[in-house]
């Protein structure tokens, strides 16, 4: 299955098993602009899949409407780049109703899920990573898988968290990332790192999109083409990563980016956001006052710029494998 | 069970947006409308048809009288009494509460007078388990249905009892799970598409299919926002059972309507979403049952929303916080009380029909005086909830180690300056245990 294919075999099976479930967002019932919703219309009724008005703020609390039932609403939002309209029904109702209401009232059943990152193309409004400005709602959670397998337990894991759930699915993943991804119904925890590949020398720690471009990064780093040699000191070449897939945004894993920095005692941060007020400043701070005897070199990020991103100028915007083998270049040898 | 349901429920397709034949048969037709073609160059600036305001539906008049033709609700004297009595607490409670706010003992308030008739005539038109979503002037419908002025209060101390928010939301933010009741929140209008969800869930319990609706209440202020629009989008194409009641009192804060917009007021507006609307006396509790109820049944028999405008006026100041008489004239408001006040409109009509009198109305006011205060006193003299409830509700489900972290730090903090840093001392104090579940 690719992502698409994982993304939308999550809500069949959360359908199917929760008669309370609906799926609904601008244009979800021709099986929506990236295929997630291919086919669930036909095979479940247009009760539950239905298309609606192209109004984020009202797709947000037609979604919180529904939760406040009990009810499990899975709103779409088109592109993460268009959830700011819907941002007061999420940081000021869906986030809150269950602490203002003293535990009477809550919104677990709903997530949202919408498509974030770079695309290669999206100019400056098809490739907005906006996890950080969900960063500081207590209240919510937020996640963002890497592949497939990911994709389907994370989705299952937030329909069924009993917390209202952002999912941001990093779009150019939906048909590139391709896996077996087990058929039957499984969740994977919220909250939760993953590590990737175990290391001493330093963490790299991201997520999303850049999983790949840290990957990417490794490679050159351990084996560098000839053009890149001379910048890659012989002496680093077999330093030994540990690459950590943060997987949720809020809550994050402390314990296990803690754990793994008290070992290496370097990290290298790598989010395709700007950087000021980025998910990367939380993480560092945080890191920074846990570790600080530990830290053998200053906690590096490397992240978009603080830019709108400007479509011509994308491949210099987001932090690729090379931003990332120089900052571990840095770090490393500090 | 619910899978199974047909589809056709809820699009009922060609049901709207059928296009019809005739009209492009001379001139053509056009994709997405069955709009006659005309030849004639003509703007419009209207709803009503004949291009005059929307009328405005009223059953008494000033004095309490029938208006000739109008058709009064089934009210017998027992009914008729409740609604009058709950009329009159909500004045006896504003007086109570806006005292004691200006005394410092409840740190907000914000006043129901006015809107009596509203308010209660609405309430008493909805079914009891109807989900109503108000904006914060609509305390008075959980009263009619039962919450009790110790609810009320509790949540306007904030003190042990209050279980409408443990304490954490101001004055007013009522939550009532079993009074169907839904947590009001500051932000405005954000209730309005969730009802449109809400209503939408309704449809789909079977048990609550065609007999509930979820009723949404807001001021003229709060339609401007975007969530009006959303909302009203929403329930309307995405059908849903929600009833729309916008109280146009003619203020919002120091706003008056007239700069709150240029049209028709708010029910203008309702046609332009393909939904049922009319314009109501909100001083005329008669006139508010009557409309409540018929647009009741038609959210349920179309399964659609409904739209309401009452149009009234905020006797009161916006809220303790607000002093109207810098934006509007002491006679103005002295005036509208004495020439228009629902509650002795619909008093000369219970006299009128030999259910009321002096003496009942003497004894009706001693009553809810002494009820409300007696309230007051209980509630003043509860402690607050206990102080760790400040960290609980957050999340549903395991609690995330930053909280945990920073109530132990809280917590650490509270044991060392507990006693000693002045601001927490005295504050301590007025805790639930003095704060021990949270120190030890």
């Amino acid at each position: 299955m690719n992502t698409y294919q994982a993304v939308r075999d999550a809500m069949s099976i959360a359908l199917m098993k929760d008669d309370t479930a609906v799926v609904f967002g601008e244009d979800v019932a021709f099986g929506g602009v990236f295929r997630c919703t291919m086919g669930l219309a036909e095979e479940f009724g247009r009760e539950r899949v239905f298309n609606t008005p192209l109004t984020e703020q009202g797709i947000a609390g037609f979604g919180i409407g529904m939760a406040l039932m009990g009810h499990t609403a899975i709103a779409e939002i088109q592109f993460s780049d268009y959830i700011f309209p819907a941002f007061d029904q999420i940081v000021n109702e869906a986030a809150k109703v269950r602490y203002r209401s003293g535990g009477s009232y809550n919104v677990g059943g709903l997530t949202i899920r919408t498509p974030t990152m770079s695309v290669g193309h999206g100019g400056l409004y098809h490739s907005q990573s906006p996890e950080a400005f969900f960063m500081g709602a207590a209240g919510l959670k937020v996640v963002i898988p890497r592949s497939p397998i990911q994709a389907k337990g994370l989705l299952l894991g937030a329909i069924r968290d009993p917390n209202p759930v952002i999912f941001l699915e990093p779009k150019i993943l939906y048909r590139s990332a391709v896996e077996q991804v087990p058929i039957d119904d499984f969740s994977l925890p919220l909250g939760s790192a993953e590590t990737l590949a175990p290391g001493n020398d330093c963490t790299l720690l991201t997520w999303g999109t850049p999983v790949y471009h840290c990957e990417t990064a490794l490679h050159l780093l351990a084996s560098p083409p000839p053009s890149l040699e001379k910048h890659i000191p012989t002496s680093l070449r077999s330093a030994s990563i540990e690459l950590i897939d943060l997987r949720s945004i809020l809550p994050w894993d402390v314990q296990t980016v803690e754990e793994s920095v008290k070992r290496t005692g370097r990290l290298v941060i790598v989010h395709e956001a700007g950087m000021t007020a980025g998910a990367g400043a939380e993480i560092s701070a945080e890191i920074q006052k846990r570790c600080f005897l530990k830290l053998n070199a200053p906690v590096s990020r490397v992240t978009g710029w603080d830019l709108p991103v400007g479509l011509q100028f994308e491949k210099f915007i987001i932090p690729d494998a090379l931003r990332i083998v120089d900052a571990l270049v840095k770090t490393l040898s500090y | 069970m619910i899978r199974s349901a047909p589809s056709s429920i809820v699009f009922r397709a060609g049901q709207v947006r059928r296009i019809s034949s005739a009209a492009g048969k001379d001139h053509g037709r056009l994709p997405h409308s069955n709009s006659p073609i005309v030849s004639k160059l003509k703007f419009f600036n209207a709803v009503s048809g004949d291009g005059n305001t929307i009328p405005t539906y009223r059953v008494l008049d000033g004095v309490g009288k029938p208006l000739e033709g109008a058709e009064l609700p089934e009210i017998d004297r027992a009914l008729a009494r409740k609604v009058y009595e709950h009329m009159q607490l909500l004045p006896t409670l504003d007086t109570v509460l806006y005292n004691v706010q200006r005394q410092g003992k409840i740190s907000f308030y914000v006043s129901l007078h006015g809107e009596e008739a509203t308010i209660i005539g609405s309430a008493a038109a909805l079914e009891l388990d109807d989900e109503v979503l108000g904006q914060y002037r609509e305390t008075g419908v959980l009263l009619w249905r039962g919450y009790g002025l110790d609810n009320v209060m509790a949540q306007c101390f904030g003190n042990e009892e209050d279980t409408a928010s443990k304490g954490k939301q101001m004055p007013v933010h009522l939550s009532s799970p079993k009074y169907h009741f839904h947590t009001i929140s500051s932000p405005l209008a954000t209730q309005i598409p969730q009802a449109a969800g809400v209503a939408y869930a309704l449809r789909r319990i079977p048990s609550r299919r065609s007999r509930s609706i979820a009723a949404c209440y807001f001021g003229e202020g709060a339609a401007s926002e975007g969530d009006f629009h959303a909302g009203l989008l929403m329930a309307s194409t995405i059908p849903s059972p929600a009833l729309f009641i916008a109280r146009n009192n003619g203020f919002a804060i120091s706003t008056p309507s007239s700069e709150q917009f240029y049209g028709d007021g708010i029910a203008s507006r309702g046609p332009g979403y393909g939904i049922h609307t009319i314009r109501v006396d909100g001083n005329d509790v008669l006139a508010v049952m009557s409309a409540v109820k018929e647009a009741r049944k038609r959210c349920l028999e179309e399964g659609r929303a409904v739209l309401i405008e009452a149009m009234t006026y905020r006797v009161g100041h916006h809220s303790t916080s607000d002093d109207s008489f810098a934006y509007r004239a002491r006679a103005e408001v002295e005036d509208w009380k004495k020439i228009d006040n629902p509650i002795t409109r619909f008093r000369l009509f219970l006299e009128s029909q030999g259910w009321w009198d002096a003496q009942a109305e003497e004894e009706l006011k001693d009553r809810l005086k002494a009820d409300v205060m007696k309230a007051f006193k209980r509630a003043e003299s509860l402690p607050k909830p206990e102080l760790k409830e400040l960290f609980t509700d957050v999340y549903g489900g395991e609690e995330p180690w930053n909280l945990k972290e920073q109530r132990a730090e809280l917590q650490g903090l509270l044991r060392k300056y507990g006693n000693e840093w002045e601001p927490w001392k005295a504050e301590i104090g007025r805790f639930r245990n003095k704060a021990r579940d949270l120190i030890d």
